[in-house]
């Protein structure tokens, strides 16, 4: 990555420093009791963006040992200059939120609960739901005998979280199979 | 030299990245709350809670003004945290000379409830809160780690609109007198709060005591006609007594 | 936007209207002060007094869905006080266009309505032509039947104490507005207009926007440094997502979707590439033909061949005039008529309009396909409030999805600026990216189809698609190759080589680009312009806050568009002392990559500026919107008025009802309703919230449902500060904690009083205790030409709760 990285680069500098205790004639053992080493020295430093608005906030994640330990804003993007509103700050809680989804989950018609599944029987699964539906319901031509080629019977909401790259896989794969009832956030 | 904030509550938009990058640095948890007709929350500073916008809506001169105040420690040239630890156990609060960071360190674990009572009550602003949990007091440390690193404290990295400030003291008594000239123009009332005793200078647009019953300086001195050994002899006492 | 964030700290004047900038897009008012510090009045009109207007110079209070009565207003003022920047109207806009005789306007409606259909013939709102079809002009804007003339006789009824009456805002208040932004037509000051979903969250959303841009226009703001309308896009991607077109009604960069009536290519591409015989018109989408085949192909691939149109014979046809908008869809749902739905980061159990019916209808599906981060109201609907999973026969996949620092791609801000994300760590647990998740789910389909044959396989079978989502090549497609050795515009290419921006793409099958407008961003094997971190910039671009050398923007790194109507027809600066463009002679330009190529206007070889107009100019009269081409005042769908003082038409004629039991309305004036419920985000939330909600250190900032209401309804109501209430509108009722604030108040309209009341709309009850949708509220109904609902305005009536049922006390 090329960064130049207007004062950050102080910030990540020694990583540690020794408070200046001499001359207080203190007990120096509680005072060093107080961190002096930042906890995201020696971390490695990736840029993301921030998943909310639109202002598109560039942050830099701090990442230990494969682990996420903390976020803050990139000083060299230039609309904020480092900043960060309340949710953006929060950009490593968001990631760490418990409540997170991590395995793919089933609900059978008229269970009262989830059921931890595998990829391959989520994935083998859907595939048959969509191409029984649309074996049975894709029209070649519409009620004028006009060709539409289309699927009347599914459709696609979101998302507006997706990158551009996604969206562009998405769209094609979807106009593909016919479905063409597709929505997202840009209108509501 | 040592290290000041200048918190420009007239650029304030309570976004309240401040409030939040805190408790990120921090690793503080969440505190639970509830919504009781006010922006405001948590209601109040709190062991995990050391950055907090306070939020106050009034009437002036028929114009909504609505006030942002984020509430810290104000890291006091003269601490009077410390003047009460001191009497208590050297080194528990202690004054950083570099950065002028007023640092409350593990000695504080060692307070009895009522001595930290006693601490907390000599701060002029009601800021240091006692953790049950931890038990120990606490409050700001100017993001010590990072300031003794080349950083600025979390909240003000965080600050999208240049209300939170912090340098060289000299440089944020600059800033601050330059910044109230300009708003004088439209706030005549603007001021710098307590500027010579704090390191965290407030500057406000309306009278300070619209912006939170401690944002007016309490002052937690020794009594008059007291000595300082009296003083320091009558720390065994509850302090609310001598100036409640 | 058309500026972008930096720009806005080049303004003399910013209002802030159908926004809340300071608390939904907070790095905005870094600029927005850097504007007001520099002299610029920063200007708030809303329904409430919020942390925006707190740091504005004045906040204007306005009744929720009479933006256009305020703005006509303005634009009534801005005429009579002949505010207007006279060369660049003339010269730039279509004002001096003659309008055809059969357009007429009388007592709300346009001509060619037709009453049953409720839809307009927009033929006749045409204007005057000559023989080769070009509209006839005139510079002076004295002709009676030229588009100025007959905008300004439009907007005279806009008077200041109609206007006043109207909107609720004083007519000191107007004025105050009106003085300092008019103020801004002196071609060397520039006024900004920031909205969001405060405009287009009405039925009369499109127009509300066009009045700002007619305005914009009026006051030359539009291209120059600090001028703009600035749509503060709401969602982290919704730009990106709306420019590679995950909706129905566009293909990706905003092609048409092919409707039933196009039986091929052919007849596609010529309906919708348009001619003009002035030859001082660029007429952008003649290229038109070049985009589409150009995706075709990057769809396809090696298939996509002359004979079947590169594609375009498989892809999906739809009927002409059909609506399959969220509000139609859910709709079909609600009425058995779908089977199958995905949803991808999207929860409309809590963000759709009227979700008691949104909730009802997921349960008529037979499956449907969650892609998500957490647990929502969507994902959980069968286990929601008073819902019995027993009898909820939908079968339900959930599919855990990557988080952001989780993956790498591009997402382009509010600026038009795609800038590249890098993948930090692993995802959590099991989860994929939403790319993979599309691209697994697509290929598990096609492997059934290569096994089993069935229903029209082709499309599916002969996509161009890897089976491993790899963001940096799905970069460099959209971005589009060549696909065979090739000589465009002068220069040779080879097969494989990437296009260096859309000016190369071809309608013959020699190029692909998965989106047009983003031709440019990767235009060599290696060059991710995406990634650029690179802070050069000029003297002249520093001045303007200008970094074209970080990350790219759209189109071919355009930073301000339409700034060919920054200068004058000599290519003179309208603002000298900030130029965002500069003429050097012999077609060179500096500053931002000028609009469209070639000299100045009045020069040999000279454009006229509003490029992606057939016309070149930009539209002050706008015939291609479906409910009239000058923006009139309509009342909301559900208004507290029981007449529209403007005229006999009540609500936006060309508003399509959706009708079923569960899609009620209030009369107009209904007194069971007599409040204006507006609803909106907040700063530490995040639309419907589920990922705010579950970050907890941001709940407790914001932890509960609210409802901000003025003293003296509060009064009236013997509601305290901190009490919860019980808001009830004709489709449900919704519980909340009273916020009495001296923020909102009580509007005087057309001689009565009207309360007004707001509340966010981010907490769901998969967050236990923390209130449920407020959009158990809200109308199914929408803009004409958007359909997005109006959310912003509707009516409720508000009493104390009760008993307390859905809020942790």
């Amino acid at each position: 990555m090329d960064i130049s990285r207007r004062g950050f680069i102080k910030l990540m500098g020694a990583g540690t420093a020794c408070l200046g205790l001499s001359g207080l004639g203190l007990d120096v053992k509680p005072a060093l009791a107080y961190t002096t080493t930042m906890k995201t020295a020696g971390a490695k430093e990736v840029v993301s963006i921030c998943p909310y608005c639109s202002c598109g906030c560039n942050i830099i994640m701090f990442i230990k040992d494969g682990k996420f330990i903390s976020s803050e804003g990139d000083p060299d993007y230039p609309v904020s200059e480092g900043s960060l509103c309340a949710k953006g700050a929060s950009f490593h809680a968001l990631h760490m939120n418990p409540h997170r989804v991590i395995q793919p989950l089933y609900r059978a018609p008229g269970s009262s609960e989830w059921v931890e599944k595998d990829w391959d029987f989520m994935l083998g699964t859907i595939a048959r739901r969509l191409k029984d539906v649309r074996d049975k319901d894709f029209k070649e031509k519409n009620d004028k005998g006009q060709v539409v080629n289309r699927l009347d019977t599914v459709m696609h909401v979101g998302s507006a979280l997706m990158d551009n790259e996604e969206c562009a896989v998405t769209v094609q794969a979807l106009r593909a199979m016919g479905v063409y009832q597709i929505d997202h956030q840009a209108r509501v | 030299m040592t290290k000041s904030f200048l918190i420009d509550t007239s650029r304030c938009t309570a976004c309240r990245g401040c409030q939040i990058a805190c408790k990120e640095w921090k690793d503080f948890p969440a505190v639970h709350t509830l919504q009781t007709g006010t922006h405001q929350n948590p209601p109040d500073l709190g062991p995990y809670n050391y950055k907090l916008i306070r939020f106050k809506e009034y009437k002036i001169n028929n114009r909504v003004e609505w006030l942002f105040f984020p509430e810290q420690c104000r890291h006091c040239d003269e601490p009077g945290c410390k003047a009460g630890a001191d009497a208590i156990m050297e080194g528990a609060i202690i004054k950083d000379k570099d950065t002028g960071a007023v640092l409350y360190t593990e000695l504080t674990k060692q307070f009895t409830p009522q001595q930290a009572e006693d601490v907390r009550s000599m701060c002029p602003y009601n800021v240091p809160r006692w953790s049950k949990e931890k038990g120990e007091l606490t409050k700001c440390d100017m993001c010590f780690d990072r300031i003794t690193n080349g950083a600025v404290p979390a909240c003000v990295k965080t600050c999208c609109t240049g209300c939170m400030n912090f340098g060289e003291r000299e440089a944020m008594i600059k800033l601050g007198n330059e910044r109230l000239e300009k708003i004088r123009k439209t706030y005549p009332k603007a001021t710098l709060l307590d500027p010579d005793e704090v390191s965290v200078i407030f500057l406000v647009t309306e009278d300070r005591k619209l912006y939170h019953e401690f944002a007016e300086r309490r002052t937690p001195a020794p009594l008059p006609g007291m000595g300082r050994q009296e003083f320091l002899a009558s720390l065994t006492r509850p302090f609310k007594a001598m100036f409640g | 936007m058309t500026q972008h964030w930096i720009d806005i700290k080049n303004s003399n004047a910013v209002l802030i209207m159908g926004s809340n900038a300071a608390e939904n897009h907070p790095i905005s008012f870094k600029w927005v002060l850097r504007a007001k510090d520099q002299g610029a009045t920063v200007i708030h009109v809303d329904p409430k007094f919020s942390r925006t207007s707190a740091r504005c110079n004045f906040h204007v209070p306005l009744r929720s869905g009479t933006d256009i009565a305020f703005l006509g207003g303005m634009l009534r003022y801005i005429l009579e006080k002949n505010l207007i920047q006279r060369e660049y109207v003339a010269e730039y806009t279509n004002a001096g266009f003659i309008l055809g005789k059969d357009y007429e306007f009388k007592d709300g409606l346009f001509s060619g309505y037709d009453p049953v259909k409720r839809v307009y013939d927009r033929k006749k709102w045409d204007f005057a032509r000559d023989e080769n079809g070009t509209p006839k002009r005139d510079k002076t804007l004295k002709d009676p039947r030229c588009v100025f003339q007959v905008m300004k006789k439009h907007y005279a009824r806009y008077t200041l104490d109609m206007v006043s009456q109207v909107t609720g805002v004083s007519k000191a208040n107007l004025l105050k507005v009106y003085d300092a932004f008019g103020a801004t037509g002196k071609p060397d000051k520039a006024g900004t207009m920031m909205y969001a979903l405060g405009w287009t969250q009405h039925t009369v959303g499109v127009q509300n926007i066009r009045l700002a841009a007619i305005i914009q226009l009026l006051l030359g703001n539009i291209g120059v440094a600090g001028g703009g309308v600035n749509a503060l896009r709401g969602e982290p991607n919704v730009q990106g997502s709306t420019d590679h077109a995950v909706l129905w009604d566009i293909l990706p960069g905003y092609l048409a979707p092919p409707l039933a009536t196009q039986v091929t290519l052919e007849d596609y591409n010529k309906v919708l590439t348009p001619k003009s015989a002035d030859p001082m018109s660029v007429n952008w989408w003649q290229n038109f033909p070049k985009y589409s085949v150009s995706l075709f192909k990057g769809w396809f691939g090696e298939a996509a061949t002359p004979e079947n149109g590169y594609g375009y014979d498989w892809t999906p046809k739809v009927e002409p005039g059909e609506q399959y908008s969220n509000m139609f869809m859910f709709d079909r749902m609600y009425k058995h008529q779908m089977r199958g739905a995905f949803f991808l980061g999207h929860n409309p159990a809590q963000s759709m309009p009227n979700t008691h019916k949104i909730r009802k209808a997921l349960a008529n599906l037979d499956w449907m396909v969650v892609g998500e981060v957490d647990h929502t109201e969507t994902t959980d609907f069968w286990r929601g409030p008073d819902v019995d999973p027993a009898k909820v026969k939908t079968e339900v996949f959930l599919l855990p999805c990557s988080h952001r620092g989780e993956k790498g791609g591009t997402t382009t801000n509010s600026g038009r600026w795609q800038m590249w994300h890098h993948k930090g760590f692993e995802p959590a647990g099991t989860s994929k990216s939403m790319g993979q998740i599309e691209v697994e789910l697509f290929h598990a389909v096609r492997d059934l189809y290569a096994k089993e044959g069935g229903a029209f396989p082709e499309p599916i079978l002969k996509l161009d698609m890897d089976r491993e989502y790899d963001p940096e090549k799905v970069a460099m497609k959209v971005n589009g190759w060549f696909t065979r050795d090739c000589t465009v515009n002068g220069k040779e290419f080879k097969k494989g080589d990437q296009v260096p921006n859309f000016t190369f793409l071809t309608a013959d099958g020699s190029t692909t680009s998965l989106c047009w407008l983003y031709s440019g961003s990767y235009p060599e094997v290696g060059k991710n312009l995406t990634k650029r971190r690179d802070h050069t910039q000029t003297e002249m671009q520093a001045k303007l806050g200008l970094f074209p050398n970080f990350s790219w923007a759209w189109p071919v790194n355009r930073r301000i568009i339409y700034n060919r109507a920054s200068v004058d027809v000599n290519g003179k600066p309208f603002n000298p002392a900030l130029p965002v463009v500069l003429y050097e002679g012999d077609n060179k330009w500096v500053g931002d990559v000028v609009d469209g190529a070639g000299p100045p206007m009045a020069q040999p070889g000279g454009k006229y500026p509003f490029i992606m107009h057939t016309e070149g100019h930009a539209q002050i009269f706008g015939p291609g919107r479906v409910d009239g081409p000058l923006p009139e005042h309509y009342e909301p769908a559900e208004t507290p008025l029981t007449v529209n003082p403007f005229s006999k038409q009540m609500n936006n004629p060309a508003i399509r009802w959706i009708e079923s039991d569960m899609d009620q309305l209030a009369k107009h004036g209904d007194p069971r309703f007599p409040i204006v419920l507006t609803t909106y985000g907040v700063t530490e939330h995040w639309l419907s919230g589920t990922d705010s909600r579950n970050t907890k250190i941001i709940l407790e900032a914001e932890p509960q449902l609210y409802l901000e209401m003025s003293h003296e309804l509060a009064k009236e109501k013997g509601i305290a500060n901190g009490d919860v209430v019980e808001i009830e509108s004709i489709r449900g009722k919704v519980q909340a904690v009273a916020m009495v604030t001296i923020r909102v108040v009580p509007f005087k309209v057309m001689g009565k009083t009207v309360h007004l009341v707001g509340m966010p709309f981010a907490f769901g009850w998969t967050t236990p205790g923390v209130g449920d949708s407020t959009n158990r509220l809200t109308p199914t109904v929408g803009d004409p030409n958007t359909y997005i609902p109006e959310y912003k305005a509707s009516l409720v009536n508000v009493r104390k709760a009760p008993k307390i049922t859905e809020l942790e006390r």
